[in-house]
């Protein structure tokens, strides 16, 4: 990627030092660590039993989807963010929830239920984001205002196709299994939630689009000028937003067996929160998938953390806000310069 | 590596801020966990009164009570998965929305612990849901308490939090039956919707102050509906003429029962809401049961009725209203 840090060239050599040569990974990483040690610490060896590991990650998703969609948002540049997540979520639920009931009943084929079920909230995403698409790429509207729109808009369509009340699902196996189960010891939809972060490192790295999301984000006026399809590649980003926001939708109503519009109300700011922290530049250009995936689990281990000692979540709140600080500072200081500055005998002159 | 230490020491003193000065000594005894709506608000802030009371008074039990930062059934519902895991014995739950909740309140009983929820008679995965009144005779009680100050006679209204608050509808229905009984009294334009909102309650009592100029009597829904209704009364110089009695909490109306621009409240007092919830809690892991007409031993749950609810479980029904005026309001500090 075009955004390497300075100190790699340092340790160009070594293997290892290159691992470690991003601070907000290393950070991230220690934070994850550490939170754990110190969770077990004071609340005993349940924090690290199976069954809560599998319950906190278990719990990632929902939040961590919403936040690769930020993230992308984020990365393409001209105040992009994406603030109809959790509401293109809801709505992508509730139509699949609504639609699928007409033509096949949960009761007599839970497995076509289920599927059609994914499929149509999938396909509620995906017109969800190419409108958003739409409105910032060729529209030209700016993206914060343009998502706040469609969020009202997807909002109000769910609160208007069930006068307001929860969509019950009822207990459907499958759905229910694709939400809670787990393979190997993994919750499935946390190793959805992997597979498809896993997938997004993949197109980002190795894709031309890839490759235009970063330069773009970079600089839009460069990009144009470089024949990079400045339409194209953000339409695709908001539209894959979508994609993920359904996904996310689609594993809130498996696990709570039930679809509302106002779920998950406070999701927005916490899935930015998560993307602040994790060091994807606010500006555009740079950001690493694999911080966001950290950011979110550090993030649901101090959480966990909180309710096992019975602390307040008002503290909660202050905590996050203090982590998110910190990674800023983190991210923006430079240790090792600090560090040469003030023992420079530790460093010889090559 | 020197960054390396430098970010060692400053996640683990993070982790030592964030862990330091809690209690984590859990007594050997049965712990139940109390999860409310949203943390912070003096509804709950009462509540846990009770529930912090129940765990001193009863020995061999631990009581807690959680709350999101924000009223979002998310988070509430997180906030469970946290308790199922940290193991403990039994959840009382006040669910933001009952059917969010159905997926992990299933998964806690699954593991074995005892489920009680509040304000949810609509919930399937509860083993004892519990509600402080039956919502029609509460309506039907504020009904009764205007009629005596309207003398029984004239034109009256009701108001509601929104037509989609089921509670709320239930309460006016109940008032417009027992007004039924008394000739002399005309329901006019009901259930108003105040959508929560003291000003829109304003606005529609003014409103309705001009359209009929001979109304006697407001029945309020929500606990800010007697708020506006009494500032509109206050302004037209009216207070003192006109009835006004509904939901409301002591603290905020006080004001307005002093001026005689509301008449009287009604409410259910959340502390024993708290300490009723944990003490059913307390009964199911002894593994007793609930029968019809059984004394909880909490003021209004004296002789509760059991019903069947949605799902396995039961429903508990008290008589815990609370009739407030002018003379006793400053005796809940709420």
């Amino acid at each position: 990627m075009s955004t390497q840090s300075p100190q790699k060239e340092l340790a160009a050599n070594s293997f290892a030092a290159r691992l470690f040569a991003d601070r907000q990974l290393n950070f991230l990483l220690l934070t994850n660590v550490a939170v754990l040690a110190a969770a077990t610490l004071l609340a005993g060896a349940d924090f690290i039993g199976l069954y809560n590991l599998q319950s906190m990650a278990a719990q990632v998703p929902e939040l961590g989807l919403l936040a690769l969609g930020v993230m992308l948002a984020m990365i393409s540049g001209n105040g992009g963010i994406d603030l109809s997540g959790i509401a293109l979520a809801n709505l992508s639920g509730m139509v699949a929830g609504l639609l699928t009931a007409l033509v096949v009943s949960p009761d007599e084929a839970p497995l076509a239920y289920t599927l059609m079920f994914l499929g149509i909230a999938i396909g509620v995403g995906l017109i969800g984001g190419m409108l958003n698409g739409v409105l910032i790429a060729w529209a030209g509207l700016t993206p914060i205002l343009a998502t706040l729109g469609t969020q009202l808009l997807f909002t109000g369509a769910a609160v208007v196709l069930t006068n307001g009340s929860a969509l019950r699902l009822g207990y459907i196996e499958p759905l229910d299994d694709f939400g809670n189960a787990t393979m190997l010891g993994v919750p499935l939809c946390f190793a959805l939630f992997l597979a498809i972060a896993g997938l997004i490192t993949v197109v980002l790295r190795f894709t031309p689009f890839g490759v235009h999301l970063y330069l773009l984000g970079t600089n839009a006026k460069a990009a144009r000028y470089a024949g990079i399809a400045s339409q194209r590649v953000i339409f695709l980003t908001y539209t894959v937003c979508g994609i993920l926001a359904s996904v996310a939708g689609a594993i809130i109503a498996a696990r709570t067996s039930s679809v509302k519009w106002d779920y998950g109300s406070s999701y927005v700011m916490i899935a930015i929160l998560i993307v602040v922290a994790a060091g994807v530049r606010p500006e555009g250009g740079y950001g690493r998938l694999i911080c966001v995936v950290l950011s979110a689990t550090a993030l649901q281990l101090l959480s966990s953390m909180f309710n096992f000692l019975d602390v307040s979540n008002f503290f909660r709140d202050c905590a996050w806000g203090l982590m998110l600080l910190i990674f800023l500072a983190v991210s923006r200081f430079d240790a090792r310069a600090w560090w040469q500055a003030q023992f420079p005998a530790k460093f010889p002159a090559k | 590596m020197s960054f390396t230490r430098k970010a060692v020491a400053c996640a683990v003193s993070l982790g030592l801020v964030a862990g330091a000065g809690f209690a984590l000594a859990q007594s050997g005894g049965k712990t139940i966990s109390t999860v409310v709506k949203i943390t912070g608000e003096t509804w709950f802030n009462r509540m846990e009164e009770g529930v912090k009371a129940f765990g001193v008074e009863t020995p061999g039990v631990t009581t807690t009570q959680y709350g999101p930062p924000k009223a979002d059934a998310a988070l509430q519902g997180k906030i469970i998965e946290d308790l199922i895991a940290k193991k403990v014995d039994a959840i009382t739950v006040v669910p933001m929305d009952p059917s969010a909740l159905e997926g992990v309140l299933k998964r806690a009983m699954d593991r074995g612990i005892k489920v009680v929820t509040h304000e949810a008679d609509n919930a399937k995965n509860t083993q004892v849901d519990i509600e402080a009144f039956d919502n029609k005779e509460f309506g039907a009680r504020f009904n009764e308490r205007l009629a005596k100050c309207m003398g029984e006679s004239g034109k009256w209204t009701s108001f509601v939090g929104s037509l989609g608050s089921l509670t709320h509808v239930q309460w006016a229905d109940g008032g417009a039956e027992n007004a039924k009984k008394y000739p002399g009294m005309t329901l006019v334009d009901a259930k108003n919707e105040s959508f929560n909102d003291a000003n829109k309650a304003y606005e529609k009592a003014k409103e309705l102050l001009r359209k009929h100029p001979d109304i006697k009597g407001f029945q309020g829904g929500s606990a800010i509906d007697v708020l506006g209704i009494g500032r509109a009364l206050e302004e037209a110089g009216l207070q003192g003429k006109i009835c006004v009695i509904g939901l409301g909490l002591p603290r905020d109306s006080g004001k307005f029962l002093e001026s005689g621009a509301i008449q009287g409240i009604g409410f259910w007092d959340p502390k024993d809401a708290g300490l009723v919830m944990n003490k059913v809690a307390k009964l199911l892991l002894d593994g007793k049961e609930i029968t019809e007409g059984m004394d909880l031993g909490v003021p209004g749950y004296n002789k509760v009725s059991v019903k069947k609810g949605p799902g396995k479980g039961i429903i508990v029904v008290g008589q815990a209203w609370i009739d407030v005026d002018k003379n006793n309001y400053k005796d809940y500090p709420f």
